[in-house]
């Protein structure tokens, strides 16, 4: 019996994002050297007791299945339950494309969601930087015996966010929308639990009038009409990665202990696909200063403030500073580079340097030589 | 279901000569060269040498053992027709059962185990050997040579040849003596613990072995002389590669420390990977005032202080201001700010408080070894632990 179903939107692929989302969608982005964005939203639900999980998908997904295979890495994959992909389905009459956002995401699938035995269902956008405590939100959510519990920070997660103005209750009767920088209120990080009822009738509704987002449109109409929503605040480390500084910053940001402890807490560990490597090495002149490095890196120059992926050489006489390496990039002898977002197998050669700025890191495109 | 060949992985062994090391877990689980623990060289190598059903032999301290093993999964070797099977002694009717009393003695336990499988040659193999091999070429001379048992031995120098069980080969090229730890060593192939054997014949002579009264139950001392009394035909083959027993202290710190050149055992090979259980956790981080070198780093590691010529295992933690230098840091071991370790081995979950002094290095003297502190043990702030101490977990070290 599982009362509880988590869905995650990983169908987003901002176009700011550039290059880095030219073969992946947000949700699928590598972090902090050997993560990729959705096992936080995974690890955060799983961590909650949630047993049964849909990934909603749309286009450039081949990236996100490879990750997320049969859902071991998360115990999702189950003899019942575990994990759903869903793809769009490209059913007849619908409107196909991309979604123009998640309540239209929630409409295409609303065939498979009605299926859901579920009670109540978790929605979590897989671009989000934080670990969540679901079970909290849960608990609160069942407590108040409310129809919708959204998940707040008392931080913009964002540069755009929904806000919304809490009542001494701890419930909301208002929301803003689409707000630039601060605000007054909470800003929302975007992760509801909505009660499986309401979440059909909103989406009925949805259907019926041709609405697309669910919080300009849904939770909107579901205020107007004399509901409230229930507010959980989270504590701690929260972004949203919607621009390729977006992505450097909250890569940046793991080297300060503090935020790590917020997205590592002791028990409430983040799950990923392993890679099955072996132990980084260094050689005898490396150095390695507030730097994370992922294991099968072979590394014998010198690193600053940097964020390695797995299977990383860096050769004699290199120096790196501030630079994010994916998975088997090889920067060769006496290169030096600094804000430089490489993606996965670049190869750069003996003694290029390359710099770019952290507002605007300079961005080598998958299997690059240079 | 029919196999060629069956791998029987000998794992039941205390491993007393690592002493604090192995107090509660067999000598196969300790943990080797950064995230390995030593039966991941054994269980890869069949994995890569497409051996898929493999007997584990478990007797002392086997809980870690197995589970860490679980389903196999990490070495790929969790499929439909094949697998790892983790074999402990057991109760059969009408009988006590009893402890495995020798190596051969656990595969005659475990008869029934391997003619399941109906194997034409059956691999023996021991957990606690650091190496990459593939097995096949010497399954292949086995067979070309039809021998009743193949060994794999090694090329030693004449110095070290009296260390090791030695194959005396006849002008035939089969082997004709073999004699343990000999004064006098008459040749330099030293036997690898490694066997090949055919396995209607191992059948026979492991029954009638069982029968002997005077027998050991043991590979080496009592079924390959009986063999070789029988004039069946035994076949040396010969390995060339890294190999080490890491059977003492001081041998799987000289091991640990042969990682660090990466030219003796190329573990970066993806040819020929070696797996193992993967403990999922945060990449390493190397701090603001860190400095590392010549050393493998494992994730989860925080690194603080000073770090050099070692080899770290997952969740190893170096503070400020510490000194790490020729040591090797088990899983979860912990060295707190401004404490010194030299020429040791940290084992898991190990406490080095502040400012502690652990090891030294190398005087010249005999006196002088690598100095151990066993899992879970706590030496105390400002405490000193001299070069060739084994500290326990229970005893606590004061200044």
């Amino acid at each position: 019996m599982s009362t509880l179903h988590g869905i995650i939107f990983a169908y987003h692929a901002k176009s700011e994002l550039g290059e880095l989302v030219r073969h992946r969608t947000s949700a699928s982005l590598p972090f902090c050297s050997r993560y990729r964005l959705i096992d936080l939203a995974l690890s955060s639900l799983i961590n909650a007791g949630v047993r049964d999980v849909g990934v909603i998908m749309q286009c450039d997904y081949q990236s996100l299945l490879d990750h997320l295979g049969s859902g071991k890495a998360w115990d999702l994959s189950r003899t019942s339950g575990g994990l759903h992909l869903l793809p769009p389905f490209g059913m007849a009459g619908l409107r196909t494309g991309e979604y123009r956002g998640s309540l239209e995401a929630l409409s295409a699938m609303h065939l498979y969601l009605s299926e859901v035995n579920a009670e109540h269902i978790i929605l979590c956008r897989g671009d989000l930087v934080s670990n969540v405590d679901l079970s909290a939100a849960v608990r609160r959510h069942l407590s108040t015996g409310a129809d919708i519990t959204e998940v707040c920070s008392a931080e913009p997660p964002a540069e755009e966010n929904n806000c919304f103005l809490p009542d001494a209750d701890g419930f909301s009767g208002r929301q803003l929308c689409h707000v630039h920088g601060r605000s007054e209120g909470v800003y929302s990080l975007e992760i509801s639990v909505i009660r499986k009822r309401v979440l059909m009738e909103l989406i009925g509704w949805a259907r019926a009038c041709g609405k697309i987002s669910l919080h300009r449109d849904a939770y909107q109409h579901h205020l107007q009409n004399g509901g409230r929503i229930c507010l959980y605040l989270h504590e701690g480390y929260a972004k949203r990665v919607s621009s390729v500084a977006d992505y450097f910053q909250v890569n940046m940001d793991m080297l300060l202990p503090q935020n790590r402890a917020c997205i590592f807490p002791a028990g409430r560990p983040v799950r990923t696909r392993g890679r099955a490597e072996v132990s980084t090495y260094y050689g005898e002149k490396a150095r390695s200063e507030n730097s994370l490095v992922a294991n099968g890196c072979y590394i014998e120059g010198e690193l600053e403030n940097c964020i390695l992926f797995s299977g990383v050489r860096v050769e004699k006489g290199v120096h790196l500073k501030n630079c994010i390496l994916m998975q088997d990039a090889v920067v060769g002898q006496d290169a030096s580079l600094s804000c430089v977002i490489s993606d996965k197998d670049t190869v750069i050669s003996s003694g290029v340097t390359l710099c770019g700025s952290p507002l605007l890191p300079l961005v080598i495109p998958k299997n690059t030589r240079l | 279901m029919k196999k060629q060949c069956v791998a029987m992985l000998l794992a039941g062994g205390q491993g007393s000569r690592l002493y604090a090391l192995t107090q509660d877990v067999a000598k196969p689980c300790i943990p080797f060269g950064g995230k390995f623990r030593i039966i991941d060289f054994p269980l890869s190598n069949c994995a890569n040498s497409g051996i898929d059903t493999v007997g584990v032999l478990t007797q002392y301290r086997p809980l870690l053992l197995n589970s860490y093993i679980g389903s196999g999964q990490a070495w790929d070797l969790d499929t439909h027709d094949g697998g790892v099977y983790i074999l402990p002694p057991y109760q059969t009717a009408g009988e006590k059962g009893s402890w495995f009393s020798g190596t051969a003695n656990a595969i005659y336990q475990n008869i029934g185990f391997i003619e399941l499988f109906d194997p034409d040659t059956v691999l023996v193999l021991s957990g606690d050997h650091v190496y990459k091999m593939d097995y096949v070429p010497m399954i292949r001379e086995h067979l070309a040579h039809q021998a009743a048992c193949t060994i794999s031995v090694l090329q030693v120098s004449m110095q070290d040849a009296t260390r090791f069980g030695i194959m005396n080969v006849g002008e035939d090229g089969y082997i004709c003596q073999f004699e343990e730890k000999p004064k006098h060593p008459k040749s330099d192939l030293a036997s690898m613990g490694i066997y090949v054997f055919d396995w209607k014949k191992l059948r026979r002579y492991l029954i009638e072995d069982e029968a002997d009264p005077a027998s050991s139950k043991d590979f080496g001392k009592n079924i390959i002389p009986k063999m070789l009394a029988a004039g069946e035909k035994l076949w040396p083959y010969r390995f060339s590669g890294y190999w080490r027993d890491v059977g003492t202290i001081d041998s799987l710190w000289d091991a640990n420390m042969d990682m660090l050149s990466p030219t003796l055992l190329n573990l970066f090979d993806e040819s020929w990977p070696i797996r193992s259980g993967d403990p999922i956790c945060p990449p390493h981080y190397t701090g603001q005032n860190a400095r590392v070198s010549h050393s493998i780093v494992s994730e989860g590691c925080v690194i603080e202080g000073e770090v050099e010529n070692s080899v770290l295992s997952s969740m190893a933690c170096v503070g400020p201001g510490a000194h790490v230098e020729y040591s090797i840091l088990m899983p979860g071991a912990v060295v707190e700010a401004g404490a010194r370790v030299e020429y040791a081995i940290i084992g898991e979950n190990a406490h080095v408080a502040a400012r502690a002094h652990v090891g030294a290095p190398p005087d010249g003297t005999d006196a002088w070894g690598v100095a151990t502190c066993g899992p879970g043990a706590r030496i105390a702030e400002d405490a000193c632990v001299p070069p060739h101490a084994m500290i326990y977990a229970e005893t606590e070290e004061t200044p």
